[in-house]
């Protein structure tokens, strides 16, 4: 019989041992030790791998709501709540034509919780593309696009379009008539080479129209491929290329030396708030800037001492978390006031009428109603290639990191408005009224009216304001200003009129209490 | 940073507000928790907690009695008011069976809206309260129902001998007398579903002689041959379920089968009805219905006016009243055999799908009306639609006259093909027995027998050439240039030019049809000069060398 406290000295060990389990578990996960010196504060940034995406110090210029007003963080949050919800919602689809309606009821109906999940994430993945977009427009006001960010920029837009893409699949998911039709829409896009490879009477032999249909659809006709390559593309693979270029975008802002900021940001903070100026460097640096030396290019600290920086830790994660706080706050206020619509079991035989494809895209529809190859190919190559180019044309540096920044600024930026507004709202309005080249001439071969309509007089009269805006200001910055500013403007206005204002068989009604009843 | 930190607070507290509210609204706030809240049961207040039926036979899991919680296993005691009371009685008690296999609607969903299906868009919605008998057509198939005027002769013999003075059959009949007597015969309204005593009359008679006193001397009467048989008919169609019975026997002298078919028998023309009851709301136009979107609304309307509310359709409108159309609405809607395990599969269901035994009786009014009377009537008259081909008249006694029955029979086993008619034997799935049935039954309502013919079948020598000009004429604005049919009926069918005699022919065109657009031409008529014998056997001729050359 012996004690316990007999023991030799490895049972005390142990269970020393067995207590300092907590304190040491605590000690090897932070390895740092708590982030209350600016140093460890440092260590806790580059030592966490989902942190050290972050540069260790923010400027605070970039920490002002007016820099950014969080709309990449926003973005970024809605896509985290779209996963997660839309992990949640995995658990209980079945991405089969019919199975997938009956699952979907399921999840409305009958999952505790369901509805609300199904919301938030219709509701996060709306709020992520109203993001992007504005995200981008702020990265363009403040000409952020500029060297050294030229590249980050493309990514963004390769970030755009996975967005929308994103979104695009997942709208077929729920199979009913609203998904249904609303991807028979998207698909027929995809084919609207053939109107040009048909007046040209070589789609016998070159029909990239149907090559691209036939690859989204795996058919001919939305159905159960169709299906599973939507649910791939929205589950798998979109979601991955998202992620991966979401790193790279982010790497880039830190290798690209932070967030955007004009060059005499420090004077202007200094200025205002000398007495706030954060104590840099409570203890003397344990590292050099080895690394940081063999960095090219402007790096924000290389040769320039980090005044008006604060630390990451806990600064800029407080805005971080609290936009994604916001974002959430967002998406479950609107899921508990708005349900996403089913509407009926899809069914081939009865189209819907009118079928509208998703709200970002009924701007495109609406040009797609003129001209199905120029709406839905032609002038959205042109605006990205045109947006892809920004950077690259725009070689300036007046105005870099300031709202409405460069030549113009502001008042050019407001002219445009009127003018971006103006020539759709009186082009579609025309339009409507008077009709175009087809109801005039009904014999008029295809060409011309695939050329000429009122999106690509559209495109082309923006594109004629944009040189003016060049010439007159003397500056590639004017140009893009207006340019980009007329290019908001006719997505704002085609997409609303593509929304409340298109009825069946696509005609102007001045509101649905007017659709023709049956 | 102050600001940042507020934002944080602010919004994490907010979205914990809203998911905490959720969250309440989800677990607490439910209906079916205040329903059950006033839920007493003898030992007090029920525990408020989400109850189900769970059947994995009948693949059941019904929440119906979170709200309706007496009608849940163990729990008929249970009471607070309408939404809990217990089911009324019924064969299969709720508790084991579950609800929505009867009801339809949706047995996982746990509030009202949802688990009735009176959202939009929703794919199967609970039968409404009314057509609620149509829900035994999950499991049940009512065998042997005749057309409705015999089940109504049925129905009246068993009240007019005043069997109701004892039996009690679906709620009727069957009083307690103050006497303290009554109610002495056993229930009969499902007589047929668990089976009775074959020889009930015979036991009847003893007891009428032996017993002293009461109804058996008073009330009992011995019945006559053909009423014993009427009583059996009826019996046979007790499965308590006399609105579905009844909606059948509508069902089944309206025709339908004629062009749809259910379980493999009836024509091909129209959709296969097996399980019409199931149709989705959503997969139907309703432009053309009045009233709210259900598909109750819908069959009723396309009863009504089938080709405006299905654009293109070529169904002939039936002549009903209101209340058959809602029958015909009850019945399309029990059309929603589900399949079931083996230990599930009810007698009757067996016995029509195992030993074939019919749906329908097998006399001739009723295999008649079930497959015909669509398109020649219920009188055999023949009918007209808008739009459709006329129907030929099959009881007109011009016609009757000069047709044997082995006429008959073959046009209806084979059908006329390229037509409407499919061949009944083959393709409807009648059996011959039936087909007979159906020519008696042509006999009776046309009233007329064949007249004797003392010439063989074929006998016109005539040369087709001369017929030939006179059918151009005179036949083909009616018949069609080839005799292929147009207003009138096709006459270049092979099975007709088969099975019809030259004396079937001649005389047709001699005599013509009284009732119809087929005039004689013995005679002249306004529009056509009269023809001679001779004339006619050409004409026979050429009807005979068209034959040939399909």
């Amino acid at each position: 019989m012996t004690p316990v406290d007999a023991g030799g000295p490895a049972l005390r060990e142990f269970v020393e041992n067995l207590k300092a389990v907590p304190r040491r578990l605590k000690e090897t996960a932070f390895r740092t030790g708590p982030p209350v010196t600016d140093r460890t504060r440092s260590t806790f940034v580059f030592g966490n791998v989902f942190l050290h995406l972050h540069s260790v110090r923010t400027h605070r210029w970039s920490l002002r709501w007016t820099t950014t007003m969080g709309l990449g963080i926003m973005t970024f949050a809605a896509f985290l709540i779209a996963l997660v919800t839309g992990v949640m919602l995995m658990f209980y689809y079945k991405p089969f034509p019919d199975v997938a309606y009956q699952s979907m009821k399921d999840i409305h109906f009958v999952v505790p919780t369901g509805r609300l999940i199904r919301n938030i994430h219709r509701w996060s993945a709306n709020v992520m593309v109203i993001g992007v977009i504005l995200h981008m427009a702020r990265a363009f006001y403040t000409a952020a696009y500029r060297r050294p960010r030229e590249y980050n920029w493309l990514i963004g837009i390769g970030l755009l379009v996975t967005t929308l893409g994103l979104s695009f699949t997942g709208y077929l998911l729920p199979w009913d008539q609203l998904a249904y039709w609303a991807i028979t829409i998207g698909a027929n896009i995809a084919q609207s080479p053939r109107e040009v490879t048909d007046a040209l009477n070589i789609t016998d032999y070159f029909d990239p129209g149907g090559f691209q249909k036939l690859l989204l659809l795996g058919s001919d006709q939305v159905g159960a491929e169709a299906l599973i390559r939507f649910y791939m593309l929205h589950v798998m693979i979109l979601p991955l290329v998202l992620a991966a270029l979401m790193a790279v975008h982010f790497w880039r802002i830190r290798k690209d030396g932070g967030l955007v900021r004009p060059p005499d940001a420090d004077e202007r903070l200094t200025k205002k708030r000398a007495e706030e100026t954060y104590p840099v460097f409570t203890e003397a640096p344990a590292k050099t800037y080895h690394l940081a030396a063999i960095v090219r290019g402007r790096t924000p600290n290389v040769g320039r001492g980090p005044e008006n920086t604060v630390p990451s830790m806990p600064h800029l994660f407080y805005a971080e978390l609290g936009v994604l706080m916001f974002t959430l706050l967002i998406c479950v206020a609107l899921s508990l006031v708005s349900d996403a619509p089913l509407k009926e079991l899809a069914n081939p035989n009865v189209p819907e009428n009118p079928a509208k494809a998703p709200w970002y895209f009924l701007g495109l529809q609406e040009m797609v109603s003129f001209s199905a190859f120029m709406g839905g190919i032609a002038i959205p190559a042109i605006v990205l290639l045109g947006l892809a180019l920004i950077p690259y044309l725009d070689r300036e540096t007046k105005g870099t990191g300031e709202w409405f920044g460069g030549p113009g600024g502001w008042p050019l930026v407001r002219l445009s408005l009127l003018f971006g507004l103006a020539v759709p709202v009186l082009l579609e309005a025309f339009a409507i009224r008077f009709g175009w080249l087809r109801e005039w001439f009904p014999d008029i071969p295809q060409l011309i009216v695939t050329f000429i309509n009122p999106a690509t007089v559209l495109t082309a009269i923006y594109a004629l304001y944009s040189i003016w805006c060049i010439r007159r200001y003397e500056s590639a910055r004017a140009g893009a200003l207006g340019l980009f500013t007329c290019f908001l403007c006719g997505f704002l206005v085609l997409t609303i009129i593509g929304t409340y204002f298109r009825g069946p068989n696509w005609e102007f009604f001045w509101s649905p209490a007017d659709w023709p009843q049956h | 940073m102050k600001k940042n930190k507020y934002l944080l607070l602010l919004s994490s507290a907010g979205t914990l507000l809203l998911l905490g509210a959720a969250a309440v609204d989800e677990n607490f706030l439910k209906e079916w928790r205040r329903i059950q809240s006033q839920g007493q049961s003898d030992e007090g207040a029920i525990p408020v907690q989400l109850r189900q039926v769970v059947n994995e036979g009948l693949g059941v899991s019904d929440r119906c009695v979170s709200c309706h919680v007496a009608m849940g296993p163990g729990e008929q005691s249970v009471r607070g008011g309408e939404v809990l009371a217990p089911h009324k009685p019924v064969v299969h008690d709720p508790a084991e069976y579950g609800c929505t296999v009867c009801h339809g609607g949706q047995g996982l969903a746990t509030e009202k809206d949802d688990a009735h299906g009176r959202v939009h868009f929703w794919p199967e919605p609970m039968l409404q309260e009314s057509f609620s008998y149509a829900g035994c057509g999950t499991c049940h198939i009512a065998l042997g129902v005749p057309e409705k005027t015999q089940l109504q002769r049925a129905t009246l013999a068993f009240e007019r001998l005043d069997c109701l003075a004892c039996h009690r059959v679906d709620g009727r009949g069957g009083t307690v007398r103050p006497d303290g007597g009554g109610m002495e015969g056993p229930d009969l309204s499902g007589a047929s579903l668990s089976g009775y005593d074959r020889d009930w009359y015979a036991k009847h008679l003893i007891k009428s002689r032996t017993e002293p006193a009461g109804p058996w001397t008073k009330t009992f009467q011995p019945v006559s041959e053909p009423d014993l048989k009427l009583l059996g008919a009826y019996l046979e169609t007790r499965v308590a379920a006399p609105d579905l019975v009844q909606a059948k026997s509508v069902f089944l002298s309206t025709g339908c089968l004629g062009c749809h078919q259910v379980s493999g028998v009836g024509g091909d023309d129209g959709p296969d009805l097996s399980i019409a009851g199931f149709k989705d709301p959503g997969q139907v136009s309703f432009e053309h219905v009045p009233g709210s979107r259900v598909m109750e609304n819908w069959l009723a309307e396309h009863f009504r006016a089938p080709a405006s509310v299905v654009i293109g359709s070529q169904m002939p409108p039936a002549p009903l009243a209101e209340r058959e159309i809602r029958q015909l609405t009850l019945f399309t809607q029990s059309l929603r055999r589900k399949e079931l395990r083996d230990a599930f599969v009810p007698r009757d269901r067996v016995k029509a799908t195992k030993f074939g035994e019919r749906e329908f009786a097998s006399d001739g009014a009723t295999v008649y009306g079930a497959f015909c009377a669509g398109c020649h009537g219920m009188d055999g008259l023949g009918r007209r639609a808008p739009g459709l081909a006329a129907f030929p008249s099959v009881a007109n006694p011009d016609f009757l006259a000069l047709v044997s029955d082995a006429f008959l029979t073959e046009s209806v086993t084979r059908g006329r093909p390229g037509r409407r008619m499919p061949g009944w034997l083959r393709e409807g799935g009648l059996t011959k027995d039936e087909i007979d049935a159906v020519v008696s039954h042509l006999r009776t309502i046309g009233g007329t027998r064949q007249e004797p013919d003392p010439r063989p079948a074929r006998w016109v020598t005539a040369s087709p050439d001369a017929g030939e000009r006179i059918f151009e004429s005179v036949c083909s604005g009616c018949h069609g240039g080839q005799g292929q049919g147009a207003e009138g009926p096709s006459l270049a069918n092979p099975v007709l030019l088969e099975t019809a005699t030259d004396t079937y022919l001649t005389e047709t065109i001699g005599r013509g049809r009284r009732g119809t657009a087929m005039p004689g031409f013995h005679s002249p008529s306004p529009v056509y000069p009269a023809l001679t014998q001779d004339d006619i056997a050409s004409v026979v001729a050429h009807l005979r060398s068209l034959g040939g050359k399909k």
